[in-house]
Formats: C-alpha cells, sequence, structure tokens
C-alpha cells in the first residue's frame, strides 16, 4: 500500500503587504502536517499567483492580508484563474479578514476564510481535507 | 488650514505631583544607604554609568516622556485634519504614518496598486504633499516622528530648504533603519540588504554633518518584535545592526560621539511587564558598556541611550477588542518603569482596522492617567533593586550577548542575506503556535475565556473619493514638469549611488526639483544595480543613462 500523494499547496501575499509572519507560520504548521507547500512570499501580482498555482498543479491556493485592500486582490486573483482556466482550483483567504466581508469573499468564489478567529487547525484540517475530495 | 497649530509649550507635559495621593513626599531616586562597588559598576545611580537605572538623574520630574499619538490616513490633507484634532486632545508628540506604498517608495500611480494610496497611512510622495501636510507647522520648533525609512529624510530636508530653515534648527525624527526592513518583509526584491546598508549610512551620516538636531530612531528593533524576537533577541539583534553601521560610519570619518547622541532606539512593551522593564535596563547597561568600550565614546549623550517606545500591536487580538485596553495600559506602565523617553500607546482597535478617533482618544488618555494618577513617573527606576528584576536584568543581558556574539561570528549583512535570523523570528512564531495549542500560553478570549458575545467595533474608513482626487491631482501636476532639469537631477542621484558617494545630498536636489519618491528611490536603485521599479512595471520619467 502507498501513501496518498500529499496535499500541494501555494501560500502567498499579494499587493505591497509586507505582514506575513502569519503565512510564514501557516506554511511551517502545514508542512509539518504531511502537506506540500510551495511558498511565494509577499509581494506578488494576482496573475503571477494564478499562473504559479496552473504551472504547479496545486490543490489549494491560499492568500494572507493584513491590510483592508484584500477584497480588491482576492476579485483580481479569481479573474485572472478563471482567465487562464483554473478556476477549479480552490482559493483560501486568510489573515485579518473582517467579518462584513466575509460574505463577498464567498460570493466571489472563495471556498474558505480563516480570519482572525480561526485556529490553525481548522486551516490544517481544511487544507489535509483535499486529499479527500481529490 | 489656518487654523493655529499649537505650538509645544503649550501642551508640553510636566510631572503635576510628587507626593503619592496619601501625602507622603516622594525622593527622586532611592537607592542603597552605603552604595557598594558592584551597584557602581552594574547599575549606578539613575543618569550615571552604566544608565542601568535610567538616562537622566531625575528622570520624568526633568522631563516627562513624550505622550505620542500616530496619525496617517488618506490624503496630505485629511492627515493634516487628523493632526489637528490629535493635538487637541493633549498629544504631546505627533507621529505620521504614511500608507504602505510611499514607506516601499512606490508612487500613488504605481500600475498595479491602486487601492493601497491612503489606506494605511498618508500618501507622501513629494514635496507639495509636505507643503499641505505641514502647512503653518514649523519644523524647528514641532517634534513630529515620521514612521517612515525610505526615502523621508532627503524629502524633509527639501522642504526644510524651500522653507528657508537653517537645517541646524531642524527638529523631528524619523527611522532610517533600512536592514530591519529587509527582515520585515521587505525582502531582497524590495530591500537587497546590501542597498538597505547602505542606504542607512549614507542617511546617517548626514545627520551627523548637517542636521545634528534630527533625531534617528535607529535601530528599529519595533519590526522585528513584532515580526518575532523575543526581548532577548531585541537586545542581540539591535545591537548587531548598531555595531556594524557605527564601524561603518567610523569608516566615513564619522566616529561614536557625532553621531551616537542623535539615536533613539525604537523599542516595544508586550505584556509581560517585568521581562519588558528588565530589557530596557540591560538595554541601556550594553549600550554604555559598548559605546565606551568598543567605540571609545566619552560624550555623556553617546553613553546614556534614549528610548522610543510603541507599545505592541502584535499583542493586541481581535477577539473581544476591549480587552486591548487593559493590555495596553499595562504594556505602557512598562515603558515608563522601564525609563523610556517617549511613548505610543496602541488603540485598541488595532487588529480591527486603522484607529478610529474615539479608539486614538482613548490611547492618549490612558497615558495622562498614568502620568497623572498612578504615579508611576515620580521617582526614577522604581522597579530598581527588586531582586526578581534585577536578576531578570542580569539574565536578559547575558543571554542577549551570547546570541549577539553567535551574529557577529557569521556578520550581519551574511546572517541576513542568508535567511539565519529570519529563521531565528520563524522559530520563536512556531514555538507560540505551539504553546497557544497546547494551552501552555493562554491568551484571555483567544484560547481561553472566550466570549460568545464578542463582536467587532467599528471600522475606520478612509474617503476614497478624496483620495482619488488627489492622485487625479498628482498625476496632472507630474505630467506637466519640466523633463530636462528632471533628468539632470535623477541622474545625479543614479550617477552618486554608482559611485559609492553619499547619495543624500543629491536626492534633496531631486525632489526639490519635484521629482518624487518613487522616481529618486529608483534612480538610487539604478546606480546600486537594481532595476528601477522592484515590479518592473515602471519606467523613468526620462532616460537616466
Amino acid at each position: 500500500v502507498t501513501d496518498p500523494p500529499p496535499v500541494r499547496c501555494l501560500l502567498g501575499m499579494i499587493g505591497v503587504d509586507v505582514h506575513s509572519r502569519g503565512l510564514r507560520t501557516v506554511a511551517r504548521i502545514l508542512r509539518d502536517a504531511g502537506v506540500e507547500v510551495i511558498y511565494l512570499g509577499e509581494h506578488n501580482s494576482a496573475a503571477g499567483m494564478a499562473a504559479a498555482a496552473s504551472a504547479e498543479d496545486v490543490d489549494v491556493v491560499g492568500v494572507s492580508f493584513s491590510v483592508s485592500t484584500y477584497t480588491h486582490y482576492v476579485a483580481e486573483l479569481m479573474s485572472e484563474l478563471a482567465t487562464i482556466n483554473a478556476a477549479d482550483i480552490p482559493v483560501m483567504v486568510g489573515g485579518l479578514i473582517h467579518p462584513e466581508d466575509v460574505a463577498a469573499l464567498l460570493d466571489l468564489g472563495v471556498d474558505a476564510v480563516f480570519g482572525p478567529d480561526s485556529s490553525s487547525e481548522a486551516i490544517v484540517e481544511y487544507v489535509t481535507g483535499l486529499a479527500e475530495k481529490s | 488650514m489656518n487654523e493655529r497649530f499649537g505650538d509645544l509649550d503649550d501642551v508640553h507635559l510636566r510631572l503635576s505631583r510628587t507626593r503619592t495621593w496619601g501625602g507622603l513626599e516622594i525622593a527622586p531616586a532611592y537607592g542603597p544607604a552605603e552604595p557598594d562597588e558592584a551597584y557602581g559598576a552594574k547599575l549606578g545611580d539613575p543618569g550615571e554609568f552604566p544608565y542601568t537605572r535610567g538616562a537622566y538623574p531625575q528622570m520624568y520630574r526633568s522631563r516627562m516622556w513624550t505622550q505620542r499619538t500616530i496619525v496617517g490616513y488618506g490624503t496630505p490633507a485629511d492627515t493634516r485634519a487628523g493632526l489637528q484634532s490629535a493635538r487637541a486632545q493633549g498629544a504631546t508628540g505627533l507621529d505620521v504614518v504614511l500608507d504602505t506604498l510611499s514607506q516601499e517608495a512606490l508612487d500613488p500611480d504605481h500600475p498595479m496598486f491602486g487601492p493601497e494610496v491612503g489606506s494605511e497611512g498618508c500618501s507622501i510622495t513629494w514635496l507639495p504633499d509636505l507643503e499641505v501636510l505641514l502647512d503653518g507647522i514649523d519644523l524647528t520648533s514641532t517634534d513630529i516622528a515620521w514612521h517612515a525609512t525610505v526615502g523621508l529624510y532627503p524629502l524633509v530636508l527639501a522642504y526644510a530648504n524651500k522653507q528657508g530653515y537653517d537645517l541646524t534648527r531642524l527638529q523631528g525624527s524619523h527611522m532610517p533603519d533600512h536592514v530591519t526592513l529587509t527582515l520585515s518583509g521587505y525582502g531582497e526584491k524590495l530591500l537587497p540588504v546590501d542597498l538597505a546598508q547602505r542606504a542607512t549610512v549614507d542617511v546617517l551620516e548626514h545627520v551627523a554633518r548637517c542636521t545634528p538636531r534630527w533625531a534617528a530612531g535607529f535601530p528599529q528593533c519595533y519590526n522585528l518584535r513584532e515580526r518575532g524576537l523575543t526581548p532577548t533577541s531585541e537586545i542581540a539583534i539591535g545591537m548587531a545592526i548598531v555595531n556594524q553601521t557605527l564601524a561603518d560610519l567610523a569608516a566615513r570619518g564619522v566616529d561614536a560621539d557625532a553621531i551616537a547622541p542623535s539615536l533613539a532606539w525604537v523599542s516595544t512593551t508586550d505584556v509581560d511587564l517585568f521581562e519588558e522593564v528588565a530589557k530596557f535596563r540591560a538595554l541601556r547597561r550594553v549600550w554604555a558598556r559598548t559605546m565606551r568600550d568598543r567605540f571609545g565614546a566619552s560624550d555623556p549623550r553617546s553613553l546614556r541611550l534614549r528610548i522610543a517606545c510603541h507599545t505592541s500591536g502584535r499583542s493586541l487580538p481581535y477577539q473581544q477588542p476591549l480587552n486591548n485596553l487593559a493590555r495596553a495600559t499595562v504594556q505602557t506602565l512598562a515603558a515608563i518603569l522601564g525609563g523610556v523617553q517617549s511613548v505610543e500607546t496602541c488603540t485598541y482597535d488595532e487588529p480591527v482596522s486603522i484607529p478610529t478617533p474615539e479608539a486614538r482618544e482613548l490611547a492618549i488618555r490612558t497615558q495622562q492617567i498614568l502620568a497623572h494618577e498612578v504615579g508611576a513617573a515620580r521617582t526614577a527606576d522604581p522597579l530598581g533593586g527588586s531582586w526578581y528584576v534585577e536578576a531578570l536584568t542580569d539574565e536578559l543581558e547575558t543571554a542577549a550577548l551570547r546570541l549577539l556574539d553567535q551574529i557577529e561570528a557569521e556578520g550581519l549583512q551574511t546572517a541576513v542575506g542568508s535567511g539565519r535570523l529570519e529563521e531565528l523570528i520563524d522559530e520563536h512564531n512556531h514555538r507560540i503556535e505551539r504553546e497557544m495549542l497546547d494551552g501552555e500560553r493562554l491568551k484571555v478570549g483567544v484560547n481561553a475565556f472566550r466570549s460568545e458575545h464578542s463582536s467587532p467595533p467599528p471600522r475606520f474608513q478612509v474617503d476614497r473619493a478624496a483620495v482619488d482626487a488627489h492622485v487625479a491631482a498628482f498625476v496632472k501636476r507630474k505630467a506637466a514638469r519640466d523633463l530636462e532639469p528632471l533628468r539632470a537631477v535623477l541622474r545625479e542621484v543614479r550617477g552618486t549611488a554608482a559611485a559609492g558617494a553619499n547619495a543624500v545630498p543629491a536626492m534633496v536636489r531631486a525632489f526639490g526639483a519635484e521629482a518624487t519618491t518613487g522616481e529618486v528611490w529608483g534612480a538610487f536603485r539604478l546606480g546600486m544595480g537594481y532595476p528601477y521599479d522592484p515590479f518592473r512595471a515602471v519606467s523613468p520619467p526620462v532616460p537616466l543613462d
């Protein structure tokens, strides 16, 4: 019996936000849980993230924000993914996400939102759960 | 905007009472009845080497800490209105925060980042912005602390020149520590470590030679602590940056006594009150001995460290945000018991948005209560002599010096470039995460004592229409500039950067010719061998070859 292939997860930040501490910690926790993390770090464009998601054939894309402009960048990311026929890759959004904005993010097609009140366990559970779905 | 802007003297705070509420008269400082040799060597009275017990003999009796408040949102006109109201609430020091684009030296018309303009701070790009923000404010008598690093100093100098100020009387401060930004998410893309250190040394050399009353918040350890350092590693990494920079300055003929009096350590207080107090005490001792023994400083102003403290934003969780008022109060008290020279108290809504006016007022009131009601400022180093605090001070110092040795054995730039310091930070953050999960580290409202009725407080909203109009006016005025003089000054920035000379004077001339921060910094990057725009989406307004 061979182990199932690990979930592949692309993590990065879009825009000029430098608050990558949370994302770096999430990357490490996911790796510890056996997830294959492709970590792009700060200062990506939405188009660059989408292209990397497709090229790396990932199971999920995670973007994190600690500034208030996230809805704009998430909309850009979803549109870029659609443009390159990669809209089927689920997107998770984390960071300082205000509860009032969650509905708008889900309407854009975001699969999961992990705001300031989410635990790291919930993130691990969501990402590793994608293996069973695929 | 013609409203009179209050002078510092109107609001400068003095200690209002030296007796306890019960009526007992309190001495400016207390100490052993018969000081022995160990006391003199390790502690000394307040204001005496090695300054463990404070930088000044009378501490807050001679000068209260500056009660600072942070303002910055939207357009320069918006932030100007915010400064006015902060001053009206009694803030004695005003801090201006720039938006993320301005901090990263990207202009507001950068094609990739429109919604960032004015979002997390004030958009400040060029001379016309300062003319709006500072209208009627005299920079030779008003102390503005700029929460900015890249490009800010030459921009303010260009403004001062245009106003006709005597630069030797220019007041204010900024945070010229570029290397901590490299470590704090700017990375090699925005601030390669060689370019970062070069920019720092250029600015500090210029400060030493031309603007002696300008203060430099250096090293900038606040960002690093927020990123993931302990009080111990704050001292170690901060001193590694200081030691490298003083050595670089010495190579340019600027000795420690020429620059150290202009420096103030930018620090933070987390919620562990005693550990933070011990840190400030250990830090002053390490600083004094380093300045004297390693750099041969003899000016008391070099040996006694001034500290600027901004309470920890990271420590304030989103859950039940009103609890943060209690945390920020203890953190502010830690800063005062630790003998710092200025404090910015974080607003309780830090994890929600940039401060609402109400939250900002509460932060100022917190400091006023500590200053006038609690009595924390009556006597110098009130925790000195506590067995606990003295032991903690010694332990912090020993551990910090051990780590500093390790970093210096590798070399600062290598330790930054190789990712070793970032690993140290990651390791700390991972440990916190594990401890939170295991319940070994309890955070009220987060992983313990959670409340079901927590609702988020109101969010601050920036006036987007005003920002859009501001950007449109910027684009129009920029397009109307005469390009030939601009080309000359930007070429000079590029040329001095490439030649290894101090680029600050050329940058000042460029800002004086209405160049933008993106252009000036882009020319500097080109001279250092990096792309003009780190995102490769913008070209210079005129070819600079």
